[in-house]
C-alpha cells in the first residue's frame, strides 16, 4: 500500500494542541471524538486489527515527527478506554496490555465472512483458518490476512449463532460453517 | 465710470451684493435640480439595465461586482428591502438570501470544530462545495460573501466581521452567539497570519498586566475558542479555525 499521509485522514495530526489534553471538557469531547475516528480509520486503511500497549511509541497515528508531538501515556490510557467504552477495542488480558481493534463490529466481520462463505459454496465443507486467512482463494476477501485473534474472535460470534463450528486437529486450527 | 461715494454709494454697493448672492443661489438651486434630475434618469436607467441583465447579475461574478459599484454609487442598494423593487422585479436579492443560507449553515456545521471563528478563505471554500459543481454555482466571491453577511446582521449579533486592523492578515468571520470583547478582537488582531500565541508575544505586544491576559485566555478556553497545546518549549494557544485557514491558503486537506 503506499505511503498514506495521516494528516491526510484528519488534519487534527499536524494541529500540536491535538496532542495535549484539552481542559475544557467540551473541547475534550471533540478531541477525543477526531482521536477515535482518526484510529479507527488508520486501522482500518492498513487493516490494523489488534493493539500493543507496549508498542504504543511506535504506533504512527500517536505521534507526529513533523510538529515532534507524540502522546503521553496517560492520554493514550483515556483515548484507550474511550474507545473501550465505544466498543471499538476488546482487550485480550487482564492487564489492558493487548487489544483488538474493531473498525468494524464482531457481528458485521460475522456477516462478512458467512455470506463470503456462503457465495463462494462453502458451507459444509471444513477449512483451516490458515487458508482461509492466507489462502489465494481469499485473496480478494476483505478478512484475508486479519489477525488470527480477530479471527477466532468473530468465528465465536458465528459459533454462537450456530453458523459455525471450531475445532483443532492436532494443532491446526479448522471450521466447519453450516 | 463714477465711483459710488458716499451714503448713496455704499447702499448702491449692497444691493448689488444682495442681488449677485441672490442670483448665486438660485444658479445653485438650478443646479442641485438639474443634479436630481440626471441622478433620476441614471437610476431608471439603472433599472432597466438591470432589469436587462438579470441573469448576468445573477451568474456572473465579475458583472455583478460591477453592478453593486455602479449601485454605491448613486446611493442605490439593490438589497435594502426584501419588498423593493429591486428584489422582487429583479429577484437580485435572492441570489444572497440564498448565499446567506449557505453560509449559516458552513458556520454551523464547522462551529464544533473551530469554535465559530472562521476565515473568510475557508468559508468561501466551503460555501463554494456546498454549492454544487455548475459554473454559476461556483462563481461566488468574497465580496459576495462578505454581502451576504452584512445582510445576515439584520438578525442579530450572531454574525460578525473581523477585519485585521493594519491591513495584514486575514478577514475572520466570528458566529458566536455573543460578541468578542476588545480584548480577545486584539489578541487575533495581533497574530496576523499565525495561528496561535503565548501568554510571552501577547504581554510584549500588547504591554497588558498577566491578570488581563489570564482572563482573556480563561474566557477563550472556556469558549471553545482555543486549544492548549503543553507539548512545546511554552505553552502555546491555538485557533483551530486560524490552523486550517492556513491549510486552506496552502492547498492542503481540511
Amino acid at each position: 500500500m503506499a505511503a498514506t499521509k495521516i494528516s491526510d485522514i484528519s488534519w487534527h495530526h499536524d494541529f500540536p494542541p491535538f496532542f495535549t489534553l484539552q481542559p475544557n471538557l467540551d473541547t475534550r469531547r471533540k478531541q477525543l471524538d477526531a482521536w477515535c475516528s482518526l484510529v479507527l480509520d488508520y486501522c482500518r486503511l492498513k487493516k490494523v486489527c489488534t493493539f500493543d500497549v507496549n508498542d504504543a511509541s511506535k504506533f504512527p497515528p500517536f505521534f507526529n515527527a513533523k510538529i515532534n508531538r507524540q502522546l503521553d501515556n496517560n492520554f493514550i490510557q483515556v483515548l484507550l478506554e474511550e474507545l473501550r467504552s465505544r466498543g471499538n477495542i476488546e482487550w485480550e488480558d487482564k492487564h489492558k496490555r493487548r487489544c483488538l481493534v474493531l473498525w468494524k463490529s464482531p457481528e458485521e466481520w460475522a456477516k462478512t465472512i458467512y455470506q463470503w462463505i456462503t457465495a463462494h459454496g462453502m458451507n459444509g465443507t471444513v477449512c483451516t483458518f490458515y487458508e482461509l486467512l492466507h489462502g489465494d482463494d481469499t485473496r480478494s476477501a476483505e478478512f484475508h490476512n486479519i489477525d488470527p485473534h480477530l479471527f477466532r474472535r468473530v468465528l465465536m460470534e458465528l459459533e454462537k449463532r450456530g453458523q459455525a463450528t471450531v475445532f483443532s486437529d492436532n494443532g491446526a486450527d479448522g471450521v466447519k460453517f453450516s | 465710470m463714477r465711483r459710488g461715494v458716499g451714503i448713496g454709494g455704499i447702499n448702491q454697493q449692497l444691493l448689488e451684493k444682495a442681488k449677485f448672492s441672490e442670483k448665486g443661489s438660485e444658479l445653485a438651486r438650478d443646479h442641485l435640480e438639474k443634479l436630481a434630475k440626471q441622478f433620476e434618469t441614471f437610476r431608471d436607467n439603472l433599472e432597466k439595465f438591470a432589469e436587462k441583465h438579470r441573469n448576468e447579475i445573477k451568474k456572473d461574478l465579475k458583472f455583478r461586482q460591477q453592478f453593486q459599484d455602479m449601485c454605491a454609487t448613486v446611493g442605490v442598494d439593490p438589497l435594502a428591502s426584501s419588498k423593493g423593487f429591486w428584489s422582487q422585479v429583479l429577484g437580485v436579492g435572492d441570489f444572497y438570501y440564498e448565499l446567506a443560507v449557505q453560509i449559516v449553515e458552513v458556520c454551523v456545521a464547522t462551529s464544533a470544530q473551530n469554535g465559530g471563528l472562521i476565515s473568510l478563505d475557508e468559508l468561501l471554500l466551503r460555501v463554494r462545495k456546498a454549492r454544487g459543481k455548475s459554473k454559476s454555482a461556483q462563481d461566488v466571491s468574497t465580496d459576495d460573501i462578505l454581502r451576504a453577511i452584512k445582510k445576515l446582521r439584520a438578525l442579530g449579533d450572531g454574525f460578525a466581521v473581523i477585519e485585521p486592523t493594519n491591513g495584514q492578515g486575514r478577514i475572520l468571520i466570528q458566529c458566536i452567539p455573543g460578541e468578542l470583547s476588545m480584548d480577545h478582537t486584539a489578541i487575533l488582531n495581533s497574530l496576523q497570519t499565525r495561528s496561535s500565541f503565548t501568554k510571552e508575544q501577547l504581554r510584549d505586544q500588547l504591554k497588558w498586566s498577566d491578570e488581563r491576559i489570564e482572563a482573556a485566555i480563561d474566557f477563550m478556553v472556556k469558549e471553545g475558542l482555543v486549544w492548549i497545546d503543553n507539548n512545546g518549549r511554552y505553552t502555546e494557544y491555538y485557533f483551530p479555525g486560524l490552523f486550517t485557514a492556513q491549510r486552506v491558503t496552502n492547498g492542503e486537506s481540511v
